[in-house]
């Protein structure tokens, strides 16, 4: 029914529009741009069969903490396209990815407290748990869960030796755009 | 850097720098001002200052004081450096080189300077300028791992691969056996991925694979590293470990598509025209084993459906669709719509749901089967067979289903969106967004209801409503302006399309050019990634990245865009708005007291807009320094509808900038030479025009609008008069030499070759209609000719293999096209009159014909709907405006409907 893959640089508008669509905390196209060129690993989109996006994901690596660890920045699945369990498939991918690719510890995500299709998608199917309650987090000032799922951990490539590293590593801190960081208000909602 | 001052002074100034970079304006200001206290004079300082107020929105100081230190102090690398930045910070990027070049001749191995330099060259694509720069920073600073990189990267877009190989394997030779430590694996495994790229790219296949095994181990992101080696194992024809290797991915990810189509390729099993029966059943029968492997995957369920055919295919797709009917999946019928294309396919579907909803309704349960299906199962089936019957264009059928549906559960959402958009294909755009609304009153927290809500009210020329209902989710509730902060251009394109339709140009021009920024918006998005990048080492996202802006102006909402303020000034050339002086004539006819208080009036609110306009800017700037810090309060638009935009002197010279824009961008699409068509015409630019024409015959010379441009081009030259100056004989010899070329005309007269176009398309509806407004422009005698070539049209069963039920041909954007062609250009209002009551019988829940199940019909159950003036009524029914746009462009379809 709906392919799910890494996104290309094409889908980003698509995925802007989709998230314009769905939500109500958007981007502008340069923060999309900044997720794809610093985490190009990390964003997976739904393609239903006439080639059009119906759900994205848009995840990062949080690099100032010590722990190197992975956040959602959003997630959308079009209303019309739900019940086919996209929104699963495609934090899976992205989860997965961090793991392998930068060796996160844990994924973060924040969740509005009203929305409770979301919040039963990552606590039931997906494991996640509260990890605090962030108070006025939203515009509108809903709070929001701030939410966490314990992935593996850093995977020794090879060496066998384990390393943990402040601030450098795979999530290493020195290199951000000029201004390419807009306040990363994140939201995610799903349907189950 | 301020070299010529004393220690004081000289560390003052570095301050100076230092608060730049820090973005501590208001303390650089201070210690440049104490400098200037004692030197008033000193070039680089007042550069500075300069540099230092334009990002404290004091744009004309900036450029003075900029100018001025750089007058004192023409020898000094800085104050030219500065002149660069500065230009470089309002986007003019060529005087901004212009500026680093004459810094570099002062200062040549200047490293900042010449950074810069190279990320406006990145910019601009000036590649072989990039390379030299790129050279230049590596021999300088060889030993940083980012001008091995920058160099590698800067011949690669310049084209040439295998030098980027080269040098990308010298900065390895560079690095120790163990590298990289721990905490650069990331970059450096990406730096191996781009090589390997590279190699594949000037098609060193064996080479990259060999450099991919070798380095395995040292690639960290092992998703690309296989899809890497897959495509690599392809292109050397090693298919069975490329099958294998697919098979491996699929199990990592059974949902992706390429997989699957990759799979089918090294197999043997991949054509697009279509395949033998023999490789079918062996396709059959792969996706089969397939599916038990990956249960979960859905793409291997619905592939089949695609090559399957006869009773297979119906099988097939009973199979597929039942367990989804019963799971109640929204999507399903979006899903098979795409075989709706394939010749048969949509009987075959039609037939098999048919059977399922008969057998429901009678035992509960699907064909041969005794257990029961859940009640909802009967209500998804009739939601997906009244979409059925909606692509077919059978909207009464299509609403009967739906109607059940609802009348089955009230409470599904879903429901009344399809229902929505069967209305709105219908013909009754009115009760097509107030359905929509009642789906949004559903369910208030979801944003794409409310959002496909303000499609369909903005379809419905209701724009204010539909303004008001896309605020309820944005966050700065009174500042409508969010939605244009976010981009929102699906938004900002249907609104301009219906203050477009409505004559509105002012907002609708507004709308466009919004959408036009944008995309300048994402061009410039880029600057900050031509550095960022090579140090994040993401090489192979920044090439794509680069390629994606190169072509980034043929996307489809630009070009919505770039077409719709095209019309817009193409029709403010054919009506002017009124001068100031023709509105004081207006005026001078009302009674002295009346036009003394619309006088008072109008000053009153321009002051108050004004003063509104000084408060916000001055909380603006206010705010820019406050604690509260990146919270900026926007300056007012000093334009809201619009009007300025209007004031425009010559609107074809606007049209032409977005024309040379589509042109570049959207050379295959018809309408970008149909816009340049009406735009040189008017401008008399004949052999443009000519251009045009011959570009519209290429794409498609059998489209009606590519004959209404090459009639109306012949024609109207030639009622020209003869030539004079040397440039008119020179264009007529040449119109002289093309015509014969052109296979439509050859020596025969427009007439003949209208008539001969005619013959070739008598079936359709709009060929007949074009030529028979071609008849009209030719002939203006035979009008009575070109109405019958229209009334004598036939609406014929469409030949879909023999659909069941009454499957007419004809579109009702056409007909209402027509009809318009009728009251507008052949200004036979009898003959409108008969055509509208024929097709409020084709269409009859059409508002525009005022069908009788239409809500503009005063017996339909939707004309309350209409009349409530919230709802504003689709306004679609007064067809004046689109009209005489019709005339002049000869495009009878002006805006396609807009896919969101």
């Amino acid at each position: 029914m709906v392919c799910v893959r890494k996104a290309t640089m094409d889908d980003l508008l698509a995925m802007q529009a989709c998230n314009l669509l769905c939500l109500p905390e958007n981007y502008q196209m340069k923060y999309y741009f900044y997720h794809i060129l610093s985490w190009p690993h990390l964003l997976y989109v739904a393609e239903d069969y006439n080639g059009r996006i119906v759900g994205y994901v848009l995840a990062k690596m949080e690099e100032e903490s010590n722990e190197c660890h992975g956040h959602i920045t959003s997630l959308a699945v079009l209303r019309t396209h739900r019940k086919l369990g996209l929104a699963t498939k495609l934090m899976k991918a992205a989860q997965t990815a961090m793991e392998q690719v930068f060796g996160a510890e844990y994924v973060s995500l924040h969740v509005r407290k009203s929305n409770r299709a979301a919040f039963n998608l990552y606590t039931e199917t997906l494991g996640y748990k509260i990890h605090d309650v962030e108070a006025k987090y939203y515009a509108d000032g809903e709070d929001a869960y701030d939410m966490r799922k314990q992935l593996k951990g850093k995977q020794n490539h090879h060496h066998g030796h384990h390393h943990h590293h402040h601030g450098g590593g795979c999530c290493s801190a020195d290199a951000r755009p000029v201004e390419a960081q807009p306040e990363s208000k994140s939201e995610a909602k799903a349907s189950t | 850097m301020g070299a010529s001052l004393p220690p004081k002074e000289a560390n003052l100034f570095k301050l100076i720098v230092k608060s730049y970079e820090s973005k501590q304006y208001k303390k650089g200001l201070k210690a440049a001002d104490a400098i200037l206290k004692k030197f008033p004079d000193h070039g680089e300082t007042l550069s500075m200052k300069g540099l230092t107020l334009n990002c404290m929105d004091r744009k004309p100081e900036a450029y003075d004081l900029v100018r001025l230190g750089l007058k004192n102090d023409l020898k000094s690398h800085v104050c030219w450096h500065v002149y660069g930045l500065l230009y470089r910070s309002d986007r003019e990027y060529r005087e901004a080189i212009k500026c680093y070049r004459n810094a570099l001749r002062i200062d040549p191995d200047n490293i900042e300077i010449l950074r810069d330099l190279s990320l406006l060259q990145a910019q601009m694509r000036d590649l072989t300028g990039f390379v030299e720069t790129r050279q230049q920073l590596l021999s300088l600073k060889p030993n940083h791992r980012m001008n091995w990189i920058g160099f590698a990267v800067a011949h690669h877009l310049n084209s040439n691969c295998s030098k980027a190989v080269e040098i990308l394997e010298a900065y390895e030779g560079t690095l120790e056996d163990d590298y990289p430590p721990d905490n650069e694996r990331c970059e450096h495994g990406e730096m191996l991925l781009y090589k390997i790229s590279l190699l594949e790219e000037c098609s060193s296949h064996e080479r990259a694979l060999e450099e991919l095994h070798k380095k395995e181990s040292k690639i960290v992101d092992k998703l690309s590293l296989k899809e890497q080696e897959v495509s690599l194992l392809v292109k050397l024809g090693r298919l069975e470990e490329g099958a294998e290797l697919y098979k491996a991915l699929l199990s990592i990810n059974p949902d992706n598509y390429r997989y699957c189509e990759g799979l089918q390729r090294c197999v043997g099993l991949y054509s697009e025209n279509g395949l033998s029966s023999s490789d079918t059943d062996q396709l059959d029968a792969l996706y089969k084993s397939l599916g038990q492997q990956y249960t979960w995957s859905s793409a291997v369920k619905r592939i089949p459906l695609d090559f399957l055919q006869g009773n297979k295919f119906r099988e097939a797709a009973d199979n597929y669709i039942r367990p989804l009917l019963t799971k109640g999946v929204p999507s399903l019928f979006s899903d098979l719509s795409p075989l709706y294309d394939h010749p048969g396919k949509a009987d075959i579907l039609e037939k098999l749901i048919l059977e399922l909803e008969n057998s429901l309704r009678i035992s509960g349960g699907y064909p041969g089967r005794s257990e029961k299906e859940p009640p909802s199962t009967l209500m998804w089936t009739l939601f997906l067979l009244a979409q059925h019957y909606d692509r077919r264009g059978q909207y009464d059928v299509a609403l009967s289903k739906i109607d059940e549906a609802i009348k089955h559960t009230p409470t599904v959402i879903d429901l009344y969106s399809v229902k929505s958009r069967i209305l709105k294909h219908a013909g009754d755009l009115a009760a097509a967004a107030t359905l929509a609304d009642e789906a949004r009153c559903m369910d208030l927290a979801d944003r794409y209801i409310n959002s496909e809500c303000v499609k369909r009210m903005l379809q419905a020329d209701q724009v204010v409503l539909a303004e008001k209902t896309a605020l309820l989710f944005t966050k700065d509730g009174d500042q409508h302006n969010n939605l244009h902060d976010m981009q929102c251009m699906w938004y900002e394109l249907a609104s301009g399309e219906s203050y477009f339709r409505q004559g509105d140009l002012g907002r609708a021009l507004k709308k466009f050019l919004a959408v036009e920024k944008h995309y300048a918006d994402i061009t410039e998005d880029q600057f900050d990634f031509h550095s960022y990048c090579l140090r994040k080492m993401t090489l192979r996202a920044y090439v794509e990245m680069l390629k994606f802006q190169d072509r980034l102006h043929s996307h489809a909402y630009f070009r919505k865009a770039a077409a719709g303020a095209i019309r817009c000034y193409i029709k403010l050339f054919d009506s002017p708005p009124k001068s100031t002086a023709e509105e004081d004539d207006e005026m001078s006819k009302l009674p002295s007291s009346q036009r003394k208080k619309m006088r008072q009036k109008q000053k009153k609110a321009e002051a108050r807009a004004k003063k509104e306009a000084e408060v916000r800017n001055e909380e603006s700037s206010a705010s820019g320094v406050s604690k509260l810090g990146k919270r900026h309060v926007k300056p007012v638009d000093p334009d809201p509808n619009g009007e300025k935009l209007l004031q425009v002197e010559d609107p074809l010279l606007e049209a032409t900038k977005y024309l040379k824009l589509l042109q570049k961008h959207s050379p295959d699409s018809l309408e970008t030479h149909l816009l340049s068509f009406e735009v040189n015409m008017r401008k008399k630019k004949i052999l443009l025009a000519l251009q045009a024409v011959k570009q519209l015959l290429r794409l498609d010379a059998e489209s009606a609008d590519s004959h209404r441009c090459l009639v109306r081009f012949f024609h109207e030259v030639g009622t020209m008069t003869s030539p004079v100056t040397d440039a008119e004989k020179l264009v007529w010899s040449v119109l002289e030499a093309e015509r014969p070329l052109i296979s439509q005309l050859r020596e025969k007269s427009l007439t003949e070759a209208n008539m001969i176009f005619f013959e070739k398309h008598e079936d359709s509806l709009m060929h007949r209609a074009a030529v028979a407004e071609m008849l009209s422009v030719l002939e203006p005698n035979k009008k009575l000719e070109a109405v019958k070539l229209i009334e004598d049209s036939t609406n014929n069963p469409a030949p879909i293999n023999g659909a069941l039920g009454p499957v007419n041909e004809w579109k009702l954007k056409d007909c209402i096209a027509v009809h318009k062609l009728l009251v507008a250009v052949l200004n036979d209002p009898d003959a409108a009159l008969r055509w509208k009551l024929r097709c409020a019988q084709y269409f009859p829940c059409s508002t525009y014909f005022e069908g009788k199940c239409s809500s503009a019909a005063s017996n339909s159950v939707h004309a309350q709907i209409a009349k409530n003036p919230e709802n504003g009524g689709a306004s679609h029914s007064d067809g004046g405006e689109i009209a005489d746009f019709v005339e002049s462009n000869g495009k009878m379809e002006a805006f396609k409907d807009l896919n969101i």
